[in-house]
């Protein structure tokens, strides 16, 4: 027999109260999916092809890689890593001292709005449509790529810079002021010891972005792997195309592992790791009834 | 402190104290600063970067930049970019909405909360950064090859990318999650999919149209240039202009495309910090 | 019904939580069970609905054989088994009610709760069970406004929704102040003594078990040190339970004068 909650008759709930933010958010969604959904120009029926058209192009190109061409790929990987990497260091040089005219605690409001704002349209533009304007002023060559990957992310960087900038604590700034410190100082022992690992942080973290982008500049001619990758699909040559991907897909994942374990290191780098005694409770296990825990509790 | 270290301070330390060893900068630190170093002038080389060309070659004249100059805005009024630029949205539309779906159920299926077994969920991720490690471009160049050129093409660009983003965005929510609602499912003897349901899914589910709204951001702006590989939407357009040396209506329509994406990320930038 | 027998729990690592328990606690009893940290208190309580299994011996919960109950067995026992934890455990983003309703689960079938559809005799009892812990006007409150009483009430209210013949609470009132201790404490002992519900309580504040527990378990090192009415308990039998002389850390009043 289950014990009765109340012997009292049904009660009545407070009123629940309308989230009209959610609700006009919610109409807003749906309107605008069904309108796109019903007045989209596409062949529907061509989705239920499209499984086995991708798998037998998967067989085309994987099927018969071109090994011959493996060395030339492997090299314009290294272009396309070294553009991204180049085009994120200009970046860096440009962006570094422009967030701090970004930064309201230092410059005040309405600078900080227009630097933002030419952050904002920098960041807003695809590295595709720079390199289009880059490609004239150098040719079919990999600084064209360098040149749309450095510009487009003087726009990203810049805006995590001065999130960094706006963030620091005043605490250690105060304390050179107090022992008077210049403002060359300050900035050396206030300000740029807390930003420094989180600004190379963001560095990388963009620098594995921009490889996803320098990959395929190439297709616009602006040099890097993304130009065999066109020729091949241009003139069908699956096996080619097949290789080129897997090169790419390779070499992002390996740089996205090295920059990704850099990143780790440096923002934990200056914290030691504490080793704190347990004194609780054992964990309960997992509540699927399994135990957890891979040592016993203490005692 | 101690009446002996008190003795001490006050006895003006005659002795020169003894500091403790001074730490070392970290070996990993220098290797990782030198390789930077290393790295980055063997990059220099390898684009064949030099200053004084650069500068050279940033103020010549070129038609590229005039058009940038003297844009022009008549392209607005041309059905076919309208039309191109409808189809842009669109496209952004469902793609992101499609991959939202979808992410949500794989990413709960690639964490220890959501899938008790250890393989699927490597499968899984594996499987999900290959994805990621494909430009949301080359994705749909490959769609161009296997299914056609058109609007489908860049839809499933888009489906793909968007699952990659998303899944990856979610499952690191879900790994930092509150595990006590979870204990207190369990305890009142809900189902695994109950337990999901009411303990974890409200937990992130904030977090979680955040990142949709983010998606979103980032295929509109992809959208516009999956056209130049053939997958519809305004590239289309921009590729025939390029062709034909049209610098002028390129660059109109690219403003005025930006435009529209400026707007459209302030408004989602508002909602985003009204989700929080 | 709730008899331990012979029970032992040993976590991979060595450690023993539980040695060789027998333990009979019958229907209605109020019991609190009182030990140093690590002593065990939270495996006994864990143990009866299943969180924790059993390494070796016999438990059974009214009709369960626990030990060798299935998944779908689990679910029935702990639906059967209300749980309040020191953390409270709510889900802070959603209301009260949602929170509340986490009570219904095993009763509601699982399309309903993917869309969020209770059926209306699930909201009532769950309206039911905030009003008896007299927070009913905060239903569509989100958990994250409340404070730390008020989370611990809805938590209640919770393991009530699933009207259930046994409630474990694990350190229920560790978080909160001494007067806010003491609500709790008399909720629990109220829902106890007018539903019948057998209540389990952990505590580490000495001065509260004796206040509210008709019967005091002491664990110590995972053994059961001590077993009597809870106005057979003084100093003397804490400090053996304990093993060391008490601190002011023991007793909450002592603990609140600090």
């Amino acid at each position: 027999m289950n014990a009765t909650v109340s012997t009292s008759g049904s009660v009545r709930l407070p009123s629940k109260g309308r989230d009209t933010f959610r609700l006009v958010l919610t109409t807003t969604f749906v309107v605008l999916f069904g309108w796109s959904a019903i007045s989209v120009e596409l062949k529907w029926s061509r989705l239920l092809e499209a499984p086995a058209d991708m798998y037998r192009l998967a067989q085309v190109m994987f099927g018969n890689l071109a090994w011959d061409q493996f060395g030339n790929l492997v090299g314009l990987m290294w272009d396309s890593i070294a553009m991204a990497w180049m085009g994120t260091l200009i970046a860096a040089v440009f962006a570094i001292p422009l967030s701090f005219l970004a930064a309201e605690n230092l410059v005040g409001r309405p600078i900080a709005w227009v630097v933002r704002q030419v952050f904002n349209v920098l960041r807003a533009v695809p590295e595709v449509i720079l390199a289009l304007l880059f490609i004239p002023v150098f040719g079919l060559s990999p600084m064209a790529g360098v040149l749309a990957i450095g510009v487009g992310s003087i726009g990203s960087l810049g805006k995590l810079f001065y999130e960094i900038i706006e963030n620091i604590k005043t605490n250690p700034i105060e304390a050179a002021d107090a022992v008077g410190a210049s403002a060359v100082q300050r900035l050396r022992w206030g300000v740029i010891p807390q930003v420094a690992p989180e600004l190379t942080s963001f560095l990388l973290y963009r620098f594995e972005i921009n490889i996803r982008a320098s990959s395929v500049l190439g297709i616009v001619g602006a040099g890097g792997i993304g130009g065999a990758l066109a020729d091949a699909i241009r003139f069908k040559e699956f096996g080619q195309a097949g290789l080129a991907l897997i090169v790419v897909i390779v070499g992002t994942i390996a740089v996205d592992a090295v920059s990704g374990s850099i990143r780790r290191r440096i923002v934990a780098g200056p914290k030691q790791a504490d080793s704190v005694e347990p004194d609780e409770e054992p964990l309960p296990p997992t509540s699927t009834g399994a135990p957890a825990l891979a040592s016993g509790p203490r005692g | 402190m101690s009446l002996d270290t008190a003795a001490k301070l006050e006895a003006g330390a005659e002795e020169a104290l003894e500091l403790p060893p001074r730490p070392r900068p970290s070996m990993l630190m220098i290797v990782i600063g030198l390789g930077a170093l290393f790295f980055t002038v063997l990059s220099a080389r390898r684009v064949e970067f030099s200053p004084g060309d650069l500068i050279s070659n940033l103020t010549r004249s070129n038609p590229v930049f005039d058009g940038l100059l003297n844009m022009s805005w008549d392209e607005m009024f041309s059905s076919r970019s309208r039309k191109a630029f409808v189809e842009t949205l669109q496209l952004a539309v469902l793609g992101t909405t499609a991959g939202v779906i979808v992410s949500l159920p794989l990413a709960l299926w690639a964490t220890e909360i959501g899938n008790p077994y250890v393989v699927p969920r490597l499968i899984l991720r594996s499987i999900n950064n290959v994805i990621r490690a494909i430009p949301d471009l080359l994705w749909a160049g490959l769609f161009v090859l296997g299914v056609g050129i058109g609007a489908l093409s860049g839809l499933l660009a888009l489906f793909f990318f968007s699952l990659a983003v998303m899944v990856k965005l979610t499952a690191d929510t879900l790994d930092g999650i509150d595990m006590g609602p979870i204990e207190a499912a369990n305890a009142a003897g809900a189902t695994h999919t109950q337990m999901l349901r009411t303990a974890v899914v409200p937990q992130i589910l904030s977090a979680f149209s955040s990142y949709a709204l983010y998606d979103f951001e980032l295929n509109l702006r992809a959208s516009a240039v999956l056209g130049l590989v053939g997958a519809g939407g305004i590239g289309q357009r921009l590729d025939f202009f390029r062709n034909r040396g049209q610098w002028d209506k390129l660059w109109g329509l690219v403003l005025m495309f930006f435009l529209v994406v400026f707007v459209v990320e302030r408004i989602s930038v508002s909602i985003r910090r009204r989700l929080v | 019904m709730i008899r331990f027998d012979k029970a032992s729990v040993t976590y991979p690592g060595g450690v023993s939580a539980m040695r060789n328990l027998d333990l009979e606690i019958s229907d209605g009893e109020f019991v609190v069970i009182v030990g140093l940290s690590g002593a065990g208190k939270s495996t006994l309580v864990r143990a009866i609905n299943g969180l924790v299994p059993l390494t070796d011996g016999g438990l059974q919960v009214n009709d369960h054989d626990v030990p060798n109950l299935d998944r779908k067995g689990l679910r029935a026992l702990r639906s059967e088994v209300g749980m309040i934890f020191q953390g409270f455990n709510l889900v802070d983003r959603t209301t009260v009610l949602n929170n509340v309703l986490m009570g219904r689960l095993h009763q509601v079938p699982t399309w309903r709760t993917l869309v969020a559809r209770y059926p209306q005799a699930d909201i009532d009892i769950a309206a039911r069970a905030l009003e008896r812990v007299e927070i009913l006007d905060r239903a569509y409150t989100r958990a994250t406004n409340l404070s730390g009483g008020q989370r611990q009430r809805v938590g209640i209210a919770r393991a009530l929704a699933q009207e259930p013949k046994i409630i474990l609470a694990d350190e229920p009132v560790a978080s909160l102040d001494p007067p806010t201790s003491h609500v709790v404490m008399k909720y629990l002992q109220q829902i106890s003594r007018e539903l019948g519900i057998t209540t389990i309580v952990n505590l580490h504040f000495l001065d509260l078990a004796t206040a509210y527990a008709d019967r005091i378990i002491g664990l110590r090192d995972g053994e059961l040190v001590f077993d009597g009415p809870g106005s057979a308990a003084d100093e003397t039998t804490f400090r053996d339970i304990y093993g060391r002389s008490l601190t002011a850390d023991d007793t909450m009043a002592k603990q609140a004068a600090l």
